[in-house]
């Protein structure tokens, strides 16, 4: 990687600066005060509908609405505890077909996303599934959420367990990619057009601009801008070192347990071919499938001769063609959301596995998913000079043969 | 060393319809030879090939894959092989980390009237893979 690649997917955050934001008083805690203060927004019609994670009526999961009524605000849960669907994808799924400027005047929305959610649908704007021109990114200091199967066995105690564990700061019993998240709060301008900073927050939280977008907002709320966030930046950045650590000791442990031909199939082999980790992921957005197209359903002979070959064939074939081609596919857009873990029925660390390659092809390529819009995505760009290590040399031990016929 | 004679690798050489097939033409013009276990496979330009597809033939039964497209600044399509680079880039990357033996991939640029540089490619390739030994993952059922 050159020098320039590496200044490219750095010094993002430091080049911002977020000094202040307008505090809220929280003393019902942070979700009402978010709720309270996203039903002015309606009311004042600065914002035309909000998109926001709702108890479902059944009490036993969550999922987003496209608020229109502030009245039904009131049963809102703006932070979860469990992700049962990807915001980015519910953002892509909103705005795909436009950006709503076909109105008189174009509807203002404003999503209320965790940040893998609105880094998800950073890459979803990439890949032209999305567009973010009239949504307003809300992001939150997020805590992680619970694994779907845990909380499901009993949501009352894993809403309990989730909001006491949020209050500790404690990532133990959240999902394992949430465990070593490194990218849980604010995103670098202009992405979080506004941020609602909760952590270091004692009794209040603060709302942060991060767009032009985002302070225009706060300035139609009458919202002055002036409460210092120092604190509050030197906790988050004290916390991110400590998670990137920890990330990386994490990646260094699991490479340990899939790496080699033997062990990556253990890894794999309780897979039941459900493609639940295709469906739920957010970048995963292919009408067809390669992994589900014709292309991989071949006539018997072709079994028969694979199977001559390699004595036997495990059916349904090409599991781990699914599992390494799905990565090549996604992974330079992935933001490790861990969706696909969630949806994953034999618990099969693929989300796992997934932030560690992605991380590292990443790296190779000097890209950071979802960090920032006028990046382009890495497979349709290029260097002219760059990645010389992929460029086999040509060895002269081959060219004295060619000495000889001349 | 008997070992490595009796094994026969099958291996799986990606060229591109212009230099890397041209090199291909050359060789067979002044009657290069190169080793009959290696099958050549045309694909329009490199920066065409699937990332996909360079994984596939490894999974199921290839113990290497070389890819070869047109030198820099000479690609018919002006960016195509740079485009392949990061995609073997990325292939190797992600190789590399699940310890699959990202040296499988080869990826070497030769022109048209390269037809030494192209048998010379096969059959150094060839014997890179004959020292690397059976990819695993070929006599897995499981896959």
């Amino acid at each position: 990687m050159s020098d320039t690649d590496t200044a490219k997917c750095k010094g993002n955050r430091q080049a911002q600066t977020v000094g202040s934001g307008t505090a809220l008083p929280a003393e019902d805690g942070v979700e009402a005060a978010l709720v309270g203060w996203l039903k002015q927004t309606l009311d004042k019609r600065v914002f035309d509908a909000v998109l926001v994670p709702v108890e479902v009526p059944a009490g036993d999961s969550f999922a987003y609405l496209l608020l229109r009524d502030p009245a039904i605000l009131d049963n809102a849960s703006p932070l979860p505890p469990v992700m049962p669907i990807q915001g980015g994808k519910v953002i892509s799924r909103l705005t795909m077909r436009g950006n709503g400027n076909q109105q008189p005047e174009a509807a203002r929305i404003a999503a209320v996303v965790r940040p893998c959610e609105a880094r998800a649908a950073v890459e979803l704007a990439k890949l032209q599934q999305a567009h973010l021109d009239n949504l307003y990114l809300i992001t939150i200091d997020c805590p992680g959420v619970l694994p779907l199967s845990d909380y499901i066995e009993d949501p009352a105690a894993g809403a309990a367990r989730f909001a006491q564990a949020a209050a500790q700061r404690d990532r133990s019993p959240m999902r394992p990619t949430c465990q070593m998240c490194n990218h849980f709060s604010m995103l670098p301008a202009p992405i979080s057009d506004l941020h609602v900073a909760t952590l270091c927050s004692d009794g209040t939280l603060s709302i942060v601009p991060g767009s032009p977008e985002g302070a225009r907002v706060l300035e139609e709320m009458d919202m002055p801008v002036e409460t210092s966030l120092d604190g509050w930046a030197a906790q988050v950045e004290a916390m991110e070192q400590a998670q990137t650590e920890r990330r990386q000791q994490a990646h260094a442990e699991l490479r340990q347990t899939v790496a080699g031909a033997d062990r990556l199939l253990d890894v794999f082999s309780s897979c039941i071919n459900c493609h639940n980790c295709q469906r739920v992921c957010p970048i995963c957005y292919c009408r067809q499938c390669y992994f589900e197209s014709d292309a991989l359903k071949l006539p018997p002979e072709n079994y028969m001769a694979r199977a001559e070959r390699k004595g036997a064939l495990r059916f349904s074939p090409d599991t781990l063609l699914f599992h390494i081609g799905r990565a090549l596919h996604m992974i330079l857009s992935c933001v490790s959301c861990g969706a696909c873990e969630d949806a994953c029925p034999m618990d099969i660390p693929v989300g796992q596995v997934f932030s560690l390659l992605a991380d590292r092809a990443q790296e190779t390529l000097g890209y950071v998913a979802g960090e920032r819009l006028d990046e382009a995505l890495p497979l349709v760009t290029y260097e002219m000079e760059e990645l010389g290590h992929v460029e086999q040399p040509y060895v002269a031990i081959y060219r004295e043969q060619e000495v000889q016929d001349a | 060393m008997s070992e490595e004679r009796s094994f026969e690798p099958k291996i799986i050489y990606f060229m591109c319809s212009w230099c890397g097939s041209g090199g291909s033409e050359t060789a067979a013009a002044h009657h290069l030879q190169y080793p009959e276990n290696v099958i050549p496979s045309r694909v329009n330009c490199t920066g065409a090939l699937p990332a996909v597809h360079i994984v596939r033939p490894l999974i199921e039964g290839a113990d290497g894959v070389v890819i070869s497209g047109c030198h820099p600044g000479d690609c018919h399509y002006n960016d195509g092989n740079f485009r392949a680079r990061r995609r073997v880039a990325l292939v190797k990357s992600l190789l590399d980390t699940l310890g699959l033996e990202s040296e499988r991939v080869w990826f070497r640029y030769v022109a048209h009237g390269e037809g030494r540089r192209f048998v010379d490619t096969a059959a150094e390739f060839n014997d890179h893979i004959k020292k690397l030994g059976p990819n695993p993952l070929k006599t897995r059922s499981d896959t």
